[in-house]
């Protein structure tokens, strides 16, 4: 057993539930569902997962990028707790937009590795695409369960919620940076043309889309290659078309998230108690054995790669590992250029390589070196606060060797995770198989 | 010096009105702020005093605006992009810079960094801010 960071425990995942990603307003099938029903679905997989039931969960965590647009509450956290058999139970709700549920992994491990609880739940939901009925203000009463599509023109307005008000908003560089400055940086720093940044680009989205197209729960699952013969063209053709249009200095359009409903959860449970707790496990415990934390505004200059080179400094000094050990690594790539950054900044790409990598298709779930094997924010979806659960899901399913079709080619023992949002929080998790 | 509540936002945008662009420096190791807050992010101090900073910056990265990264109220600033702004004072912070376009961003980049001076801007939401023009060596 390895102890959580500074603490004397070993902290572990015990079970995973991550409902689809989804448009739940344009399926009849989906539309209507609530936020206990998102939630407390990925709570009930998760524990049903882990072999334990809602009585062996001491406290559960609530995660939720915007919960006062998406579901019309202060206080998302209270407003579940009937759904999953832990009525009364302590609870508390936290808010780190896009990196929410990467940090969910952080205060849940904290919470057992300090000794303060034994088992937790840790989850999160959100409904990206859609708000409570009528959606003309956050003020009007609601609909008990009836939705509205949220559109493209509300939702880039409440993303200015990300930024800070008193200077970065006024200033207007910081909140803008977001789409291409960690493109800007790669290509000035590692000597490559626009040309090759905008085929890794590609390179990217078509990786992403390569791995969702396997993986059930998915959002968007035909593939680039399936789409550019539907046009009559080449997929090189494709990506460079109109279809693909550029919105940004160097991103096109399928490098760019896509916003959708869904929920994810894990059980963390202390390693030393799993056989008192979990008395059906059906997995090996996976330890969490190191994250690192860092925070950079977004008036910082190359802030996404500038947190994710400290918070990847923290953990790799505080577990001893380096980008040798890990085997599977996930971004949170909301912007597809993060995919890259990121995986180079871990050394899980080699310095001024990571770009070709990506181009040969070595990154795609059975390539040698895969990332975002469940198709990332691009391709498996963005339910913002959900995302990092649901990637922490992934990882645990590859590492247990549960993913069937999209089982990646080596059985993974280590993996890492790069949290991102919020302008900008970033989280670096480390997560490995017991022996 | 004392650890004080004080209005420091109001402060700055009410000094932009009477020409002026302060940042806070930091009495112990001589860090400025900019924009100005309270205590010094460089070696911890407390506090950190009311600054004029001379306008005098270097630009270390150019990206230019599109689609997503841009807003029709950005027009009036004519040609202009987005990066890294280094203040003479040691400031870095992300702002915008006039007078780059896709027609001379190459011959620009080759250039970085590059120097820059600060200017004052109507934003059209009751406050004005600080961007930046290149120096005149560009223009020609």
């Amino acid at each position: 057993m390895k102890s959580f960071g500074k603490y004397a425990r070993s902290v572990s995942i015990i079970g995973v539930g991550c409902t689809p990603f989804m448009y739940t307003v344009d399926n009849p099938e989906t539309d209507g569902l609530t936020e206990g029903e998102l939630f407390g679905y990925a709570a009930l997989k998760a524990m049903e997962d882990a072999g334990v039931n809602p009585q062996d969960v001491d406290y559960y965590y609530h995660g939720c990028a915007n919960p006062m647009g998406g579901q019309n509450y202060l206080t998302p956290n209270v407003h579940v707790t009937n759904w999953f058999g832990m009525k009364g139970k302590g609870s508390m709700h936290h808010s780190e937009a896009c990196c929410t549920g990467y940090l969910a992994l952080e205060i849940a491990a904290n919470a057992v590795a300090s000794g303060k609880y034994d088992c937790v739940l840790t989850g999160a939901v959100e409904f990206g695409d859609s708000t409570p009925h009528p959606d003309d203000s956050i003020e009007t009463p609601k609909h008990p369960y009836k939705r509205d599509k949220m559109t493209m023109e509300k939702f880039l307005k409440t993303t200015s919620w990300l930024y800070e008000r008193p200077y970065t908003r006024v200033l207007m560089a910081g909140q803008e940076l977001i789409y291409d400055d960690a493109a800007e940086w790669y290509v000035r720093t590692r000597g490559i043309t626009a040309e090759q940044m905008n085929d890794t680009l590609n390179a990217m989205c078509v990786n992403n889309r390569r791995n969702a197209s396997v993986n059930p729960l998915a959002l968007e699952r035909t593939t680039y290659e399936e789409l550019a013969a539907e046009k009559g063209m080449t997929l090189d053709e494709y990506m460079n078309s109109p279809y693909n249009p550029r919105m940004g200095d160097f991103l096109r359009a399928g490098g760019v998230e896509l916003k959708c409903d869904g929920a994810a959860a894990a059980i963390v449970c202390a390693t030393e108690k799993i056989p008192e707790i979990a008395k059906n496990l059906k997995h090996k415990p996976i330890e969490i054995v190191g994250i690192g934390s860092a925070a950079c505004e977004a008036s910082t200059p190359h802030f996404e790669v500038k947190a994710t080179e400290e918070a990847v400094s923290q953990v790799y000094a505080s577990t001893g590992l380096s980008g040798d050990d890990l085997d599977l690594f996930y971004a949170n790539d909301f912007i597809i250029t993060s995919h890259l950054v990121s995986a180079e900044i871990a050394g899980y790409l080699p310095y001024g390589e990571g770009w070709k990598y990506i181009i040969d298709g070595r990154t795609a779930w059975d390539g040698d070196k895969p990332i975002n094997s469940n198709g990332g924010r691009t391709s498996f979806g963005h339910a913002h606060a959900a995302s990092g659960l649901a990637d922490i899901y992934e990882a645990c399913k590859q590492m247990w060797n549960e993913c069937g079709d999209h089982q990646v080619k080596k059985l993974p023992k280590t993996t890492m995770l790069r949290g991102y949002g919020g302008a900008q929080n970033i989280a670096a998790v480390i997560i490995r198989t017991m022996d | 010096m004392a650890i004080k509540l004080e209005k420091v936002v109001e402060k700055f945008y009410t000094s932009l009105e009477e020409g002026k662009i302060m940042g806070r420096k930091c009495p112990k190791c001589g860090n400025v702020e900019f924009p100005p807050v309270y205590a010094c992010n460089k070696c911890g101090s407390y506090e950190t005093e009311w600054y004029e900073i001379s306008g005098k910056a270097k630009m270390h990265s150019i990206v230019l605006p599109a689609a997503l990264s841009t807003k029709p109220e950005y027009k009036k600033m004519g040609k202009f992009a987005y990066g890294e702004v280094e203040l003479e004072e040691g400031s870095r912070f992300n702002a915008v810079v006039r007078g780059i376009s896709k027609k001379n961003r190459a011959e620009l980049t080759a250039k970085l960094p590059l120097n820059i001076h600060a200017a004052i801007m109507d934003r059209d939401i009751g406050v004005k801010t600080v961007v930046f023009d290149l120096d005149e060596e560009y223009l020609k």
